[in-house]
């Protein structure tokens, strides 16, 4: 039990007067940075991170975590909000959370995404506490032949998020795949559709495309129909809080937001937005009210957010157990831990005992700071919505090429005229989010083409290449076979129901509710 | 400048669509050129660095076709009515943005998009929003770039004060 | 409290804004990787020492470094704070990418460090040393597939070199490129793969655990504190060194050039870069000024030749 003593231990030094404050300045200072459109968690845990090297050890720690939970919170209040999500784990929240909101329950949507996201955060640290070791070892299995396979289950599902056309969301998927090849090949380092351009050697950015589809876009479509009055500001309807039919609805998908989003954040080639999108399909799946996902369905931001604060919990197991970062905000993380003398690795667990269960102390308490902080503010964070438009809008444009220049600095000449490259793709990505929307295509597919096609082309060639051209490779474990088979259900059990009726499915679930 | 859509709407073939096609079939083919033409290199995999790009060509061809089918019997959702004015508003507001932020600093070069951004929303007159924008954007550049690192350009504005 | 909360605020958002000495290194590779590791050991030692009161480090990555190179060269262009790690790797990636930009586009400042590239195979591998990777390599190079870093790396001309001197054609070799150490390291250790190459500090870790078994290094001779052979000694006469070097950026003047060489010739003086070479496994190899731009130039006319004997590039 000497685990418990040293998780008491560390609680006892993360509860302190000063150090709660700690957390509580961090949770602030990371909400308040990751709320701002356009800037995702990896750059408001990048730009904050300085902040703490100025406190002692454990304050510095504890003030870290509070910043990591509070940044990653931040980005979905205006994904909900807005509509204007800063990285790609959010996208999934912006589509059914913003829908949320224009029907006036922005606030139910922020308490379960807030809540979730506490849910999550404790499950999934306990388990980096207490099962690191297994679950890097599942994490592990996942060769190139394995992660084809979740990718193939992946593009299987979100064909959820497709809308109401299938030609139309297929279209906007392949959009995506396009764009995801842009830039040099990585297993033979030839340049593909780069135009001789050197500024898309290293592809598009996952987080502009992201930012001009969603925030530039939804703001150029915004004033285009603003004269006519367009949609009404999104009034605050009903109760903040949530309803006890809200309760009901979104306990079981934190639970299996934890549960999908803990694992995949563990894989080295996972990440949260893989996470989210899966998430998002289970949810569709296993409600009992289907034909609300894509019209503001609860379901959908509760399982989610779950999933990608439990799959940031995820990411810590590879980065403490092997050393390994698997995302941008790890990455960054590690830069930290190595700040306060911790030397992530296989031995860490054994050398560096007392920090780690520092670490994991202070995410705890970080955590529920989040939820202390945030579950008030959310009466104040909807308000948000009554900014006059002209105000409101500019402000976002405003930060959101403030993300986009601060990450890419890179300067390009237009003629004689030095111009920023990142801020070009942005422009020309915010009116291709406005066209699409225009004309009835759905965003989302077009980022998850982005993130999935190339992950899935690499691992594809990777698993031949390692099998000498032998294709039942794709098939030699037995992870790899179940994936294959859950991605061949995912594809026909919809044309199974369709075949068999489903409005008579659906029907009967409603009755089932009822 | 009012694109009134909803007439086009009615009327078939839907043009905005059939344009929508022909990007994508031009893109497609494209994408296969670019694929076609590029040198090849041998690998243990049979599936190589140009076999997806070909893939995603034919497939894109596909829907661009298939779009041309959908736009000939008006499968396209009815449009609501558009103002393309303000639209150019945020639109030029992000080009000027663009074209003057390495020469001018961020704080001028987004304060400028910001009134641009609230013209477009009806709101002006552009004498007081610049000025505004400005200061906002100064303040937004101080916090970021000098509280926090981040890498701002910074122009004349930015270098009177520091 | 209240004084505290202050004191924290405005030293974070003041003390930050101290203008001399802050670097901005980039990184051209993925976190984890030697690059990186080098960056980030570089930010340790030059904040530590207070030679800078902010480094910050960024990451580029892909194909060898030369995303990271051509993005540095286009936006670093002229600024004395910006450094870029690099290496040997680079070398090779400028040459089988057909780069656009070249190493001579950027200011030399010193080669920091040289590590040896190790061999290494899962704990539970049937593979037990360099004469058993040799006898299976001989029998069936494609059944050996090596996890490492970009195509056409160190990585990459290693595992070719160690072909072409046991007589087995180098264009064979099944090389499978990861994007960075981190990822092949997964690989390795998930059993995906026969065996993993590339520099000892991204195995040391895992083979101080036992979870990973040493096969070989590729140093001339037996090195004090690593415990495994040479591959000459296992047969494959390959002796190769894969150091790093910090650069600064294109166009900046002379006189920028001695004051960072000045400070980078403090940092591997330090303390702090002297323990942290000293806990990677990483050579002292520093070189400074014109003796490194000769010894670069040396190095990408010999590296040109390797790379078409083995095929790498036409």
């Amino acid at each position: 039990m000497a685990t418990f003593d040293l998780l008491a231990q560390g609680l006892l030094v993360a509860l302190q007067p000063a150090n709660l404050l700690y957390a509580l300045i961090g949770v602030t200072l990371g909400t308040a940075v990751g709320v701002l459109p356009g800037i995702g968690p990896a750059l408001t845990v990048a730009l904050l991170l300085p902040v703490t090297y100025k406190l002692d050890p454990a304050g510095s720690l504890i003030m870290f975590a509070g910043i990591y939970y509070g940044g990653m919170y931040g980005g979905s209040t205006t994904s909900i909000l807005l509509n204007t999500p800063g990285e790609s784990a959010s996208i999934v929240t912006a589509l059914e959370g913003n829908k949320m909101a224009r029907q006036g329950r922005g606030g139910p949507a922020l308490a379960t995404a807030a809540i979730g996201s506490f849910v999550a955060g404790l499950i999934a640290t306990l388990g980096l506490a207490f099962i690191a070791p297994t679950v890097v070892k599942f994490a592990l299995s996942f060769g190139p032949s394995e992660y084809f396979a979740l990718m193939l289950l992946a593009f299987m599902t979100v064909s959820a998020a497709f809308g109401e056309s299938t030609l139309r969301g297929l279209t906007a998927l392949v959009i995506g795949l396009a764009l995801g090849l842009i830039g040099i090949d990585q297993l033979t380092g030839q340049a593909r559709l780069t135009m001789g351009l050197p500024n898309l050697f290293d592809g598009i950015s996952v987080t502009t495309l992201a930012v001009a589809l969603f925030a530039i876009g939804e703001t150029l479509a915004v004033v285009a129909g603003h004269r006519f009055g367009g949609e009404k500001a999104q009034a605050i309807k009903g109760s903040v809080m949530m309803t006890r039919a809200d309760w009901k609805r979104s306990w079981m998908p934190w639970l299996r937001g934890t549960a999908i989003g803990f694992p995949i954040g563990a894989m080295p080639a996972g990440g949260a937005d893989v996470a989210s999108f899966l998430s998002y399909s289970a949810e569709r799946n296993f409600s009992k009210h289907p034909e609300e996902f894509g019209k503001g369905a609860i379901e959908g931001v509760a399982g989610p957010e779950a999933a990608n604060n439990a799959s940031a919990a995820g990411t810590l197991v590879p980065l403490l157990t092997l050393g390994l970062p698997t995302t941008a905000t790890a990455a960054i993380m590690l830069a930290g831990f190595q700040q306060f003398g911790m030397q992530p690795g296989p031995l860490l667990f054994v050398t560096n005992a007392p920090l780690v269960w520092g670490l994991i102390a202070s995410l705890l308490v970080a955590n529920l700071m989040l939820l202390v902080l945030n579950l008030p503010l959310i009466g104040l964070w909807v308000r948000l919505l009554t900014i006059p438009k002209p105000w409101l809008y500019a402000g976002i444009l405003v930060f959101a090429t403030l993300g986009t220049i601060g990450a890419d600095g890179s300067t390009s000449m237009l003629g004689p005229v030095p111009v920023s490259f990142g801020l070009g793709l942005l422009l020309a990505f915010g009116v291709l989010g406005y066209l699409l929307r225009r004309f009835g295509y759905p965003i989302a597919p077009v980022v998850v083409g982005l993130i999935l096609g190339p992950m899935a082309e690499k691992s594809l060639r990777q698993a031949l290449q390692i099998s000498q051209g032998d294709p039942m490779a794709l098939f030699h474990s037995w992870i790899a076979i179940a994936l294959w088979l859950l991605a061949l259900t995912a594809l026909l059990l919809p044309l199974w129901l369709r075949m068999r009726g489903r409005g008579k499915v659906l029907a009967q679930l409603a009755t089932d509710e009822d | 400048m009012r694109l009134d859509s909803s007439l086009a709407q009615k009327r078939r073939p839907d043009r905005a669509a059939l344009v929508i096609a022909a990007a994508l079939i031009l893109a497609a083919v494209g994408i296969g050129w670019s694929a076609y033409s590029a040198g090849g290199i041998a690998t243990y995999s049979p599936v190589g660095p140009k076999t997806v790009p070909y893939i995603i060509a034919v497939a894109m061809f596909v829907l661009g076709v298939l779009t041309v089918v959908a736009a000939l019997r008006g499968d396209f959702p009815e449009r609501e009515r558009q103002d393309v004015g303000p639209m150019v508003w945020v639109i030029g507001g992000l080009a000027v943005q663009m074209l003057t932020m390495k020469t001018v600093g961020f704080s001028i070069a987004t304060g400028l998009l910001f009134a641009a951004t609230a013209r477009g929303f009806g709101r002006g007159p552009l004498w007081l929003t610049i000025p505004v924008g400005i200061v906002f954007s100064f303040i937004v550049w101080f916090i970021f770039a000098k509280g926090l690192q981040l890498s701002l350009p910074a122009g004349p504005l930015e270098s009177l004060f520091f | 409290m209240k004084h505290f909360f202050l004191t924290t605020l405005v030293s974070g958002l003041l003390t930050l804004s101290a203008h001399a000495a802050d670097y901005k290194i980039m990184a051209p590779a993925a976190p984890g990787g030697g690059w990186d590791q080098t960056a980030r050991s570089m930010q340790a030692a030059l904040q530590d020492e207070g030679i800078s009161s902010n480094v910050q480090v960024t990451n580029v990555p892909g194909a060898g470094g030369t995303i990271g190179l051509a993005q540095f060269v286009n936006q670093a262009n002229g600024d004395p704070s910006q450094l870029i790690v690099g290496g040997y790797v680079m070398v090779g990636a400028i040459l089988t990418n057909n780069s656009p930009v070249t190493l001579e586009q950027v200011t030399p400042i010193a080669r920091l460090t040289g590590e040896y590239e190790a061999i290494v195979v899962p704990a539970a591998s049937d593979i037990k040393d360099m004469a058993g990777l040799v006898e299976k390599l001989k029998a069936d190079p494609g059944s050996v597939s090596w996890a490492g870093g970009s195509a056409g790396g160190t990585d990459h001309i290693t595992a070719g070199l160690i072909a072409k001197a046991i007589g087995v054609d180098p264009t064979k070799v099944n090389y499978i490129a990861f994007s960075g150490g981190g990822e092949a390291l997964a690989a390795i250790l998930g059993n995906q793969v026969t065996v993993g190459i590339s520099g000892y500090g991204e195995f040391a870790e895992q083979v101080k655990a036992g979870t990973l078994r040493l096969i070989g290094i590729s140093s001339d001779e037996r090195i004090e504190g690593i415990d495994a052979p040479t591959f000459k000694e296992g047969g494959a006469d390959v002796s190769i060194q894969n150091w790093r070097m910090v650069a600064a950026a294109p166009g900046i003047t002379d006189e920028q050039k001695h004051a960072i060489t000045a400070e980078i010739g403090k940092m591997a003086k330090s303390a702090t870069w002297q323990k942290t070479l000293n806990d990677k496994g990483w050579a002292d190899t520093f070189l400074a000024g014109d003796e490194f731009s000769k010894q670069l130039n040396k190095d990408i006319e010999s590296t040109t030749v390797i790379l078409k004997e083995i095929g790498l590039v036409k």
